[in-house]
């Protein structure tokens, strides 16, 4: 073996230095291939999104990518997403859509349909499509696998029933399965100031009220509209069906809940169940972690998940109020191509699990039966499942604003009081007619209640 | 010679009339620019309907539909109500309260830069910290006012939460932070006041309500006025208030016109709609400004 007396090295170890210099150096080559430029996303602070950022940090982590968050109050983020997608160049990649609003990017042209960013690019069959809300089909302007693949689901957030299940245990009770079930037990926890029955979500907001009626209006057979899917816009808020889940709704309010109901948010509704002074909430499963949370709640590990009640002849309901990732349509095509990397990436099993570890809600079906499932800390999982398969998509047109605010007021209004639920239905129902004629889709009203 | 000097007293004039147009034109440039431009924007936006499609806004004339609408919104008739509501007792409070600590500390000489300086403070405090602030007062389970009402036996209120007493605790605040304004003007009113006024009544033997009732208030009413018209003007255009602590609610307890605004144009989207409420409110706050301002001309100049 000839060695190199100059410095010590065989002629072998060069050839073997220069083979591994060589394969480091197309490593390099293959990770920077895998590299994307910074993308931004804008985000709203909500209860999951503690978990989507460091789903994100995992991404770095794993790819080097970079990725910024501008994060924001509901109503802010739907505002700077407005700003962003109506300049001339956008700020933001990835706009981060509530079911209230992705519509109305949509329609407007402010989205880019995935399948154009990556030709061939389809939606895991695993992960939920959510109501087909992440299809979009300009021509016909509606939501269906036949249109182009606009979004990813972000977080499929549905409402749970959470019980308080060590006072279920002691009273001998069952998860109640039926809206007269959830009254009887209501009123049988109902010991207020020290224990409300339930605590519901009556406040007037962006997307409050309407929200937390939406299992009670469809769990009792009722809807806004007849047939969305066919086109069918006609109004029947205010038939026997509606007339009957807001008296339902505004009862356990008034018999059962929180005399303040109307001035409820989130986050008072939340607090009324971790200080353990609820028996139960309706309440989006992203709030899941904090039941568990010692540092936040006084009910660690006592209160269990339900699929939301429903009346007879009817189907559990809960209303989507999931949230779907888009890519900016304004925005350079290197950073779309980024954008469209990172959804790819988080739509895969792994992040996902990785994601319900953290907290947050996983899109993939494959995660639900991941052995995360079975813990007790993600016992809130198996009834994910089951009633996301009931989920209802409350809006498929892009005037949903309008229309949530007029279901806003008017919820707020027969909550507080201020009106009868009659009224509250009737005043709703002319006010969405008159909204669904302005922009010419087929639609017609019922007799006043 | 006679025939040349109209000809230069013409060509003079025309010079100074020049020069006038050319000195007022950056002043005037200015003014279209910033006031009359956007208001004008407004305006025409108000008359029509905007819709974003491939990208791009579209324009649609929508005649006066925007403006007949106002009337059978009902959000909108809630703002309108409770904002005169709002402005008559806020500003009631403000000024009475801001006139008797005027009329309190106008003699008092000694640490007056003190006691102006804690009581101007709610008015240099930011509107979102007043929110923090007051919503913490407010707070059932621990604000300081349930405390101290629960030391005489009374409550918890839910002060911002009952459609009884949301919108009286917004008006607490709004006279909390706009009292200051109020009594730095009346302040200054009450110390240019002319004293020989005062000596005269003094020697004439008037008690201190004679002389309050006769002499300071005629005096102040111009003052009084003016701060009126201000005080006015900023009550319609409350929003940060209403939108921190309550949202408007319960129902329409606290439904102010600017947050109808705020909910109809950037909530919802409604360019149009949101501009012609605009176009109203600027109206309405107009036509007070005008009543106010021909009654200040008919009691003369403050």
């Amino acid at each position: 073996m000839a060695v190199h007396p100059a410095f010590g090295i065989s002629r072998r170890s060069v050839l073997a230095g220069a083979g591994a210099a060589s394969l480091v150096g197309s490593l390099r080559r293959v990770h920077a291939q895998g590299r994307v430029v910074p993308i931004t996303i804008v985000v709203n602070q909500s209860p999951w999104f503690e978990s989507f950022r460091k789903t994100v940090e995992l991404y770095e982590k794993e790819t080097g990518n970079k990725v910024e968050l501008d994060v924001n109050p509901f109503a802010g983020s739907l505002e700077k997403q407005r700003n962003s997608v109506r300049a001339a160049r956008g700020q933001y990649d990835i706009l981060i859509m509530n079911s209230g609003w992705f519509t109305e990017m949509y329609a407007g042209g402010f989205v880019e349909p995935l399948s154009d960013i990556e030709a061939g690019m389809k939606l895991d069959p695993e992960v939920y499509s959510l109501g087909d809300t992440v299809y979009w089909d300009a021509a016909k302007k509606n939501m269906t696998p036949a249109g182009k693949l606009m979004s990813m689901p972000i977080s499929p957030l549905i409402p749970l029933l959470y019980y308080r299940g060590d006072l279920y245990k002691q009273a001998g009770l069952a998860a109640p399965k039926t809206f007269a079930e959830l009254e009887a037990n209501s009123r049988s926890f109902h010991k207020p100031p020290a224990m409300y029955g339930i605590i519901q979500r009556g406040a007037r907001g962006p997307h409050t009220v309407a929200y937390d009626f939406y299992p009670y209006l469809y769990g009792f057979g009722g809807g806004i509209f007849k047939d969305q899917s066919a086109g069918d816009y006609s109004v029947i808020l205010n038939d026997a069906k509606g007339k009957e889940a807001l008296d339902y709704y505004i009862r356990l309010s008034r018999e059962a809940g929180h005399p303040k109901t109307a001035a409820h948010d989130q986050a008072e509704v939340i607090q009324h169940m971790v200080t353990g002074r609820t028996a139960h909430i309706m309440m989006v499963v992203a709030a899941w972690s904090q039941m568990d949370d010692p540092s936040k709640s006084a009910v660690v590990d006592k209160v269990e998940f339900a699929v939301p009640p429903h009346g007879p002849g009817a189907k559990p309901s809960p209303g989507l109020g999931h949230w779907l990732g888009g890519v900016a349509k304004n925005v350079p095509d290197d950073r779309k191509r980024a954008a469209s990397a990172f959804l790819k990436w988080y739509m895969t099993k792994g992040a996902q699990v990785a994601m319900a570890k953290f907290g947050g809600i996983p899109i993939h079906a494959a995660a639900y039966r991941d052995p995360i499932a079975k813990e007790r800390k993600f016992r809130w999982m198996e009834p994910m499942a089951e009633a996301l398969k009931h989920a209802v998509n409350i809006y498929q047109f892009p005037e949903a604003s309008e229309v949530i605010a007029s279901l806003e007021l008017g919820l707020n209004r027969a909550v507080a009081g201020e009106i009868t639920s009659a009224q509250a239905l009737n005043t709703m129902s002319d006010e969405i007619h008159t909204v669904m004629a302005k922009y010419s889709y087929n639609t017609g009203k019922l007799r006043p209640l | 010679m006679t025939s040349a000097a109209p000809a230069l007293a013409d060509a003079g004039m025309q010079e100074d009339r020049l020069w006038r147009w050319l000195t007022f034109a950056p002043a005037g440039i200015l003014l279209l620019a910033f006031s009359v431009l956007p208001i004008l924007n407004l305006i025409v936006v108000s008359f029509l309907h905007v819709s974003w499609s491939g990208g791009s806004a579209s324009f649609s004339a929508a005649g006066i539909a925007h403006y007949r609408a106002l009337g059978g919104d009902e959000l909108f008739r809630a703002g309108v109500r409770n904002t005169l509501v709002f402005a008559v007792f806020a500003v009631a409070g403000q000024m009475v309260l801001g006139f008797a600590l005027a009329l309190l500390t106008s003699r008092v000489t000694r640490g007056r830069i003190i006691y102006r300086t804690i009581f101007i403070l709610p008015i240099l405090i930011p509107g979102i910290v007043i929110g923090a602030i007051w919503k913490l007062m407010f707070q059932p389970d621990f604000g300081l006012i349930n405390q101290i009402f629960g030391l005489i036996g009374l409550g918890p209120f839910e002060w911002l939460k009952s459609a009884s007493t949301a919108l009286m605790s917004v008006i607490i605040v709004d006279i909390w932070h706009w009292t200051p304004f109020c009594f730095l003007l009346f302040l200054a009113g009450l110390e240019s006041l002319p004293q020989d006024v005062y000596e005269a009544a003094e020697i004439d033997g008037a008690s201190v309500w004679q002389e309050l009732a006769y002499v300071t208030l005629p005096l102040m009413l111009p003052t009084i006025l003016v701060t009126l018209v201000f005080r006015i003007v900023v009550a319609f255009k409350v929003f940060d208030e209403v939108y921190l602590l309550t949202s408007g609610g319960p129902g329409t307890s606290t439904e102010v016109v600017s947050f109808t605004i705020y909910q109809r144009f950037f909530t919802e989207d409604r360019v149009g709609y949101g501009s012609a409420m605009s176009v109203a409110v600027i109206f309405l706050v107009s036509l007070l400004l005008v009543l106010a301002l021909s009654a200040r001309k008919r009691l003369g100049p403050a």
